[in-house]
Order: C-alpha cells, then structure tokens, then sequence
C-alpha cells in the first residue's frame, strides 16, 4: 500500500536517509505508547485534550469599531430623515368625488335635521378647528425637539459605545502588559540566574 | 558595473539581512562596487546600508540592481522604475491568513506582496529564488528567465566559543530541545510546545524547550504560546527573546534535539546550521524544508503530536540511530558553502550581462 492509499494514522511518521530503518522505529514508537496507555500514565483524555488544545489569542482592538451607527440604525444612510406631515390630509381622487355626491344629494335633509343646532355645531365646528390649528403649531414647534432629541439619543448610544469599546481596549492592553510583565520577570529571573553564574566564575576565578 | 540590493527591510540577525551582507562582502572581496538599499533598518547597520530613496544617484543602466522580494512594500515600485538591470531574489512570502488573528498590517502586506509579484511578471531580466520550492512558484507566476541561489550559509561564526554565563546556566544535565526562528504564527510554536509537554510528562522529565527568537510585533501570539504554557502547567518552556548572535551560537551548542514544526518556510536556515552543529532535526515537512534537509534528519510527513514526541525521545536515547540521523545530515552540509553561492550568483551575473570584464575577472578568481 502506498503512502497516498492509506489513513493519516497508517502513513509513516517521518521519512530519514535510507540506512535508517523508519518502519523498526515506528513499531517501537507505537509499542512505547501503548505501553504508557496501558499502564494508565497516559489517557486518551489527555491526550486528545492536548492536541485538540487551541491558542487563545487577544482580539485585536484595531477590529473593534468606534461608531456603531450602522448596526443600531441600518439603513440610515439610505433614507434620511423626513419631516412628519402634520396636516389634515383629505380623501382625495375617486373617494372625494363620489362622496361629493352623496354629500350634494343628501344636504337638504341635512339642513333641515341640523337647523335647531346649527348654531351651536357652527360654534362648536369653529373652537374645534382653532384648537386643532393651536395644537398644531404646538407640534410643528415640537418637531426640532423631537429630532434634536433623537440625535442626542443616537450620540448617548454612541458615547455608550465608545466607552464598552475603551474598556475593552483597556482590558486586552491590560492582558498584553500581563504578558510583558512575564516576559520581564522570566528575563529577571534569567538575569538573577546570569549574575550568579558570573559571581561564581568570578569567585572560581579570584 | 556595479552590483546594489534593494530590501525592504534589513534586520538584525534576520536570514534576508545576513544574506544581502554575505552577497555585498563576496562582490566587493571580488573588486565588484556593491551597495545595500532598504526601506527600514536597523540602527546598529546606519553606517552600512542605504535609504533606497537616495538610489538615483547610484542608478545607471549598465548596473545590476538584486532586490530581494519577500513583502509587499513602496520599494518595489521605485524598484520597478530603475534604468537599471533588474534581478529579483524571492525569499518567499508567507501567505497572509497565518497573520489575520494577530497581525493585521502584516497580514496586508503579505497579501500585497503576492499582488506585487504577479505584477513583476515580466519586468525583471532574472527572477532567483533561493530555493528550488521558491523557483517552482516563480515560474508558475510566469517568471522567465529563472534559477537558484542557494542562501548564503556562512558557518564561520559558529567557531566562535561560546557565552560561558549561557554555559553555566543551561548546561545542567537538562536536555535541552530548541527551536530557533521568530515567534510567529506560520512557525506553529504551540505545535512545538505541545510536541515538548508531551516529551516532557512522558519520556523525559528532565528537560527543557529554548524557544530562541524575536517576538516583538507579536505579543498578542506571544500572550497566547504563554497562556497554552499556563494551562499545560510545564515551566519548562523558556522563551529567550531576540538574543545577540554570539548567545544564538551558545543555545545552538546547548542543544540536544532540533524541533521545527513551521507550517511555512520558503528555507529555513537552523536546519542547514543544526546540521553544521551536529545537532539532530525533527523538522515538519512544510514549504522548502524537505529541499533543504536533502533527505538529512528526521523529515515529518504529518503531525502527531505524542508520536514525534516519541520520535524525539528515540533519537535521544538511541546512540546508534542518532548517529545515523547525525551522519545523514552531515552528507547534506557538505553541499552548503558560502563560496558557492557566491560562484553560482556571478554565473547568473555573468549570464545576465554578457561579457563584463569586473564580472569575469571576479568568476576567475572564484573559481
């Protein structure tokens, strides 16, 4: 069987010059193994759980995005903002015309129905319409609040944002100086562990 | 003529750097003008090299300029605009996704990089790479003329003696495994790591891995190797950091057993040293490894981590199979020498140019 033909597991190790008898060493290497797995030094959990280990590294804080604008408010960019229409909007088109109809047709009994009161609704029709004109000036003028508002919702969010992001940048800046305050102290250590050697050639040598 | 490189970057102790040195020394030993350009170097080389802006005033169409190509960088462009003969030595670029957890600007320019070779397609009169794997890639790029240079192996500097301190200090009795190189994601350290606990609970509890290596740019990796450290619970894993050339010689000297588990190598140059030393290699076979153990050492076909473990401990007890790995690998360094790297690059140069007198009298004198 050629090496192509079989598993990973089966397909020699390694390969050396040819004085050197690879099959012999893989028998041996195989044996060994077994042997430890036998006598419980060496678990298949633990190996496997080794192999299968994965490195965890940091995420770089380059990837993480200042502005997330486009994640809370998809779309924005592509349909910007547009003023509420506060005006009564009337039927219009075929709806108006037929109902124009009908309205012409039934006005006389309407007339008559309503004269007792006429004057009254009239009263009542006119206050209507001044409280409605009122109201929608109130809000027309409360339309720039609105949006105002609405910006410095999206700024609370942003400034949110930006402060869960410097934190994280401050905890990985915090893990990588972990790492350089091991290096130092694995550098100190050889250092301390220099200084003696030269101490003590220094003494052999006196 | 003139013979000038252009690197991006030139680092101390860093296997591009030494190379561009080693070739400017073997052309100026040869009565040959040479000159080192890069991008970035590093202040202790300020005297010797060259910032490649200042270029213009060395370029002239008769020169040969050798870039060495190995990263995506501004220097390629200004390469691509010389007058100049143009040679390109690929040291290979180690494909980007190794560095997207931990590297984002890195990892930009090595796919860069790859975008950038395509685009010399064609441009360049010789495109080398220093190893066979790297010539293959090149002509499938559509590279033509190509050939290879074989790194610049100078051995000399391991006749120095060694840092007794570094002696004093590891040479207790400890079996030592090391592992020389960056500590970078494609060198699959965790590999190394965990191929070392295993050896360590279960053959040879008296032993230690020197991890002996620049890590700086890589903290968060680095932050990672250590964590998988603290959760395996071994203290037996020591990473030295960059160290002078003079203590790399030492932990070299210290070492029992050479573990290399990269995922990527365009030549990895500790094996060609390990050699040197006697020192037996357990090496993955990834990239240009297998071209450059030539059938020396121990050559991984796949990873299991408890076996090559297993393997390790093997050549390590076994004095007679160590010798045989110790002598295959000594059959493989007889063929890396500096002089012929040097022989080879000025038959390129030759080749390249024609008849140049400087040229011929420097192949003379080399042969």
């Amino acid at each position: 069987m050629t090496d192509e033909a079989k598993t990973p597991q089966e397909a020699s190790l390694f390969t050396a010059a040819e004085d050197i008898d690879v099959r012999e060493i893989m028998a041996d290497i195989q044996r060994r193994i077994q042997e430890k797995k036998a006598s419980g030094v060496l678990r298949q959990v633990e190996i496997d759980e080794i192999e299968e280990m994965e490195l965890q590294p940091l995420p770089d804080f380059l990837e993480i995005p200042n502005v997330y604008e486009n994640h809370l408010y998809p779309g924005q960019d592509e349909k910007p903002f547009e003023p509420f229409h506060l005006e009564p909007e009337l039927e219009g088109g075929a709806a108006k015309k037929v109902l124009g109809v009908f309205r012409r047709l039934l006005m006389p009994i309407m007339r008559f129905m309503l004269r007792p009161f006429r004057t009254d609704l009239q009263n009542l029709v006119v206050e209507l319409h001044n409280t409605n004109r009122q109201d929608l000036h109130h809000l027309k003028s409360l339309v720039p609040v609105v949006q105002q508002s609405k910006e410095y919702v999206k700024l609370l969010h942003n400034t949110i944002n930006n402060m869960i992001v410097e934190a994280s940048k401050l905890k990985i800046e915090e893990e990588l100086l972990k790492t350089k305050i091991k290096v130092l102290e694995d550098k100190a250590a050889f250092l301390e562990e220099r200084q003696r050697a030269v101490e003590k050639k220094l003494h052999d040598g006196s | 003529m003139k013979v000038h490189q252009f690197l991006t970057s030139y680092s101390y102790g860093d296997a591009i750097g030494n190379e561009a040195l080693e070739i400017r020394n073997y052309l100026r030993d040869r009565g040959i003008e040479s000159e080192i350009f890069s991008l970035f170097y590093h202040p202790r080389y300020a005297g010797q090299i060259i910032n490649y802006k200042e270029y213009a005033k060395y370029s002239a169409a008769e020169n040969v300029v050798i870039f060495h190509f190995s990263i995506g960088s501004p220097v390629t462009k200004t390469f691509l605009r010389l007058p100049d003969r143009k040679v390109m030595i690929y040291h290979n670029i180690t494909p980007h996704h190794f560095f997207l957890d931990y590297h984002r600007v890195l990892a930009k320019d090595c796919f860069k990089g790859r975008v950038e070779l395509k685009n010399l397609v064609g441009k360049v009169d010789l495109a080398l790479g220093d190893s066979r794997y790297n010539e293959s890639e090149l002509r499938e790029l559509g590279f033509a003329p190509t050939g290879v240079l074989p790194l610049v192996m100078d051995f000399t500097k391991f006749s120095r003696p060694m840092v007794p301190v570094i002696k004093d200090i590891f040479a207790d009795g400890r079996t030592n495994i090391l592992y020389v190189g960056r500590i970078i994601p494609n060198k699959r350290i965790e590999d190394v790591i965990r191929v070392f606990h295993f050896y360590q609970r279960h053959f040879n509890a008296n032993s230690r891995l020197l991890l002996v290596g620049e890590y700086r740019g890589f903290e968060r990796y680095l932050s990672a190797l250590q964590k998988m450290v603290a959760r395996l619970e071994n203290p037996h894993v020591h990473f030295t950091g960059h160290v002078p050339e003079d203590e790399l010689i030492s932990y070299f000297r210290l070492a029992h057993l050479y573990l290399h588990m990269s995922e990527h190598e365009g030549f990895c140059a500790p094996v060609p040293e390990s050699f040197h030393l006697d020192i037996p290699v357990v090496a993955f076979a990834a990239g240009a490894v297998p071209e450059t153990m030539q059938g020396g050492g121990l050559l991984l076909q796949r990873k299991s981590l408890l076996e090559t473990a297993a393997l390790c401990d093997r050549v390590l007890r076994d004095k007679s199979l160590r010798e045989q790995v110790l002598e295959s690998q000594r059959r493989v360094i007889r063929g890396y020498h500096r002089d012929r790297t040097g022989r080879i690059l000025i038959r390129h140069l030759q080749d390249l140019t024609g008849n140049d007198e400087a040229l011929n009298a420097a192949g003379d004198s080399s042969s």
